[in-house]
């Protein structure tokens, strides 16, 4: 399921005294996560006596993930670790360009035209699709949304662009 | 007797025939959607919350129940017959059930799984009828101190059956609890970190969240391994689906203790499903006279661990339903989608909508029943499902799961939110950073917030009211003892040990 770490590459580009860099990066990040989280916050009312202010929660949260956060990194500059696995940006690229496409189309043209579109831009996800099946698939797969969520669902989709409704 | 007046309370509500034919949709439609690989439990929950919206609250959480059961039993027919698990559940179920399906036993391997389940079912269909109403009781003993410890009891649990490392567990936890923040302050209604998006005012969604670390994440992940994975699809036409005598004897027993372990386990809260299949199954391989025939066939191998995770799925309805502490990520969604039908479960609700808590009790069962029912014969459905390509089905699933966060509050923020939390989740399975215990965490946040506030009011800011109750004070002390042991590197040792030799 997973990649074994040693097929990860070889040269890391981490510093020697990183011994687990996926646990150092993981780690480090988490504590960026959480310094976000205490800028963010930091607008709002803290304790007042002894009742919570609405910053008080968030705030220990973010503290206590900094630590945690500090703690994971200092494992992976401590103890011997895995690599950082490869990253592949196909898939996740052209799967969120779906995603997205799907957001910013959905209103405006309806979902006849956003589903096609996405589904397609999905399938360039991988090098292994094949052009007419997948088209054909896509329309059905269209159709069989279009019938199934606005009508048998009654969920208030809108099924064509805009305009094209008088 | 109370319990007979409920039961008969419940079945009333449950063989309506709409709600019949809810139950009997949702099993089939979470079969459907749970035997596609690499789509888990917690993913078909998220993908079909929104086709339930459109239904009176009873007929959706009753429908909600048989997706839950049917993509259950989906990912163990795809352990079977593909060796690929569609969830972490049915991950011990491919070791022996492949093994028989690569013998020419696929038929008795899915009908043991069936029997197992629906033998479990029935048991904790029971357990839950007889611990309701106490538990009930024990939970209106419950301050805010109690409900925090019990939380962070739960949490724990969480962190201890999580497989790899403790530290990463917790700290999924908390960024579960941070990312809870998001949104408008309870009791100030003060906007937290919405940086003014009209979108996040009423915080992050917890389906979107869901779908996007669970659903999108993997079919990301997928991808990365090729779309034409390795499927060791059993070519040959199942024949025989009916085990023989022997089957049945052999099983009998592990099925027995695969439901008391579930039952168990289930009820705990953070346990759930899948400790309890990888607990059955190593209980099963301890106690064998001939442990060296699990892996290579064994029914037992098969009918513990279905029958263990069954249970546990339906147990782990308990806590839910009296004290509403979702125990796990499935449970969680559940919460979701009750409070978007305006129900918010907890003892309250037992008392004021017997028929809703009942009704789902009754629908369980016959869920069950309609699985063992429906799928046997269907099993060649299945099978012809799983032959569908990958390079096909991902951009469907895609496009299923953007319509379907989409229409939960229609807005196209969710969407991309999702994707971008898609995003996140890859990076998280990057870093071996369990997904799951984010998604308690996210859940029970707001819960632990209150809580802890309100008991820290009432004893006028003194903190050791967590220690001096003692309700509270136990549940603490079983946490802190929990943790000590998932420390100790000799139980360490063993557990890894568990999830290894499972994985293998």
């Amino acid at each position: 399921m997973t990649d074994t770490p040693g097929h990860a590459p070889v040269k890391s580009i981490m510093p020697k005294w990183v011994r687990g860099p996926q646990d150092f990066v993981g780690g480090v990040a988490l504590m960026a996560i959480a310094l976000f989280a205490l800028w963010a916050s930091s607008d709002l009312q803290g304790m007042h006596g002894f009742s919570f202010g609405a910053g008080t929660a968030p705030r220990m949260f973010s503290v206590l993930l900094l630590g945690l956060g500090a703690a994971i990194a200092l494992v992976g500059v401590f103890s011997e670790g895995a690599h950082l696995q490869t990253y592949h940006w196909r898939g996740p690229l052209f799967v969120s360009l779906a995603i997205l496409s799907f957001a910013l189309t959905i209103r405006p043209l309806g979902l006849v035209i956003s589903a096609m579109a996405s589904f397609l831009i999905s399938a360039l996800g991988t090098p292994e699709t094949k052009w007419t099946e997948t088209i054909i698939v896509g329309v059905c797969l269209t159709m069989g949304c279009s019938l199934l969520f606005p009508y048998a669902l009654g969920l208030p989709l809108q099924l064509f662009p805009r305009f094209l409704i008088p | 007797m109370e319990l007979f007046s409920n039961l008969a309370l419940g079945f009333g509500v449950a063989l309506t025939p709409m709600n019949l034919m809810l139950c009997l949709i949702g099993a089939l439609v979470g079969t459907l959607v749970g035997v596609l690989p690499g789509i888990g439990t917690i993913a078909t929950v998220a993908m079909l919350l929104p086709i339930t919206f459109g239904l009176p609250p009873v007929g959706a959480l009753i429908m909600l129940a048989g997706i839950y059961y049917g993509a259950q039993y989906g990912g163990s027919t795809t352990s079977i017959l593909v060796n690929i698990p569609g969830e972490a559940t049915s991950v011990v179920t491919t070791l022996d059930g492949f093994q028989m399906a690569k013998q020419g036993r696929a038929g008795p391997a899915l009908a043991i799984a069936a029997i197992g389940s629906f033998f479990a079912g029935c048991v904790a269909t029971v357990l839950i009828a007889v611990l309701g109403a106490p538990l009930t009781k024990l939970a209106l003993a419950f301050g805010p101190a109690e409900y925090f410890s019990l939380m962070v009891l739960g949490l724990i649990f969480a962190v201890v059956l999580a497989k790899g490392s403790v530290l990463k567990a917790i700290a999924m936890i908390v960024l579960g609890l941070l990312l809870s923040m998001v949104g408008s302050d309870i009791e100030t209604g003060a906007s937290r970190m919405a940086f003014n998006i009209p979108e996040l005012a009423d915080g992050l969604g917890f389906a979107t969240v869901a779908m996007g670390v669970f659903g999108f994440a993997e079919i990301i992940r997928n991808l990365d391994a090729g779309a034409e994975m390795d499927r060791d699809l059993v070519q040959q036409k199942i024949t025989g689906l009916m085990p023989t005598r022997k089957d049945l004897i052999d099983s009998y027993p592990a099925i027995l203790r695969g439901t008391v372990l579930g039952s168990i386990l289930g009820i705990l809260p953070g346990g759930g499903a899948v400790i309890a299949s990888f607990a059955a199954y190593t209980l099963e391989k301890k106690i064998a006279k001939d442990p060296s025939r699990f892996g290579r066939g064994a029914i037992e191998g098969v009918a513990a661990p279905e029958s263990a995770n069954n249970a546990a799925a339906q147990t782990s309805f308990i806590p839910l339903l009296t004290l509403g502490i979702p125990p796990n990520a499935v449970m969680a969604l559940m919460v979701g989608a009750m409070t978007i039908h305006g129900i918010v479960p907890g003892p309250q609700v037992m008392q004021k909508q017997p028929e809703l808590v009942w009704g789902m009790i009754a629908s369980m069962w016959i869920g069950n029943l309609m699985l063992i029912i429906i799928n046997l014969p269907l099993v060649g459905i299945w099978v012809r499902l799983l032959r569908v390509p990958y390079r096909l089905m991902f951009p469907s699933i895609v496009i299923f799961c953007a319509i379907g966060i989409y229409s939960i509050n229609n807005a196209p923020v969710d969407v991309i939110l999702a994707g971008a939390f898609g995003l996140v989740g890859y990076w998280l399975i990057k870093h071996d950073f369990e997904p799951a215990p984010l998604l308690l965490g996210m859940v029970l946040g707001p819960l632990m917030e209150e809580n802890l506030r309100r008991a820290l009011l009432i004893s006028r800011g003194d903190w050791t009211v967590f220690l001096t109750r003692p309700l509270s004070a136990t549940l603490i002390a079983v946490a802190a003892g929990l943790l000590v042991l998932a420390i100790l590197p000799s139980l360490r040792a063993k557990r890894d040990e568990v999830f290894v030799e499972s994985e293998s």
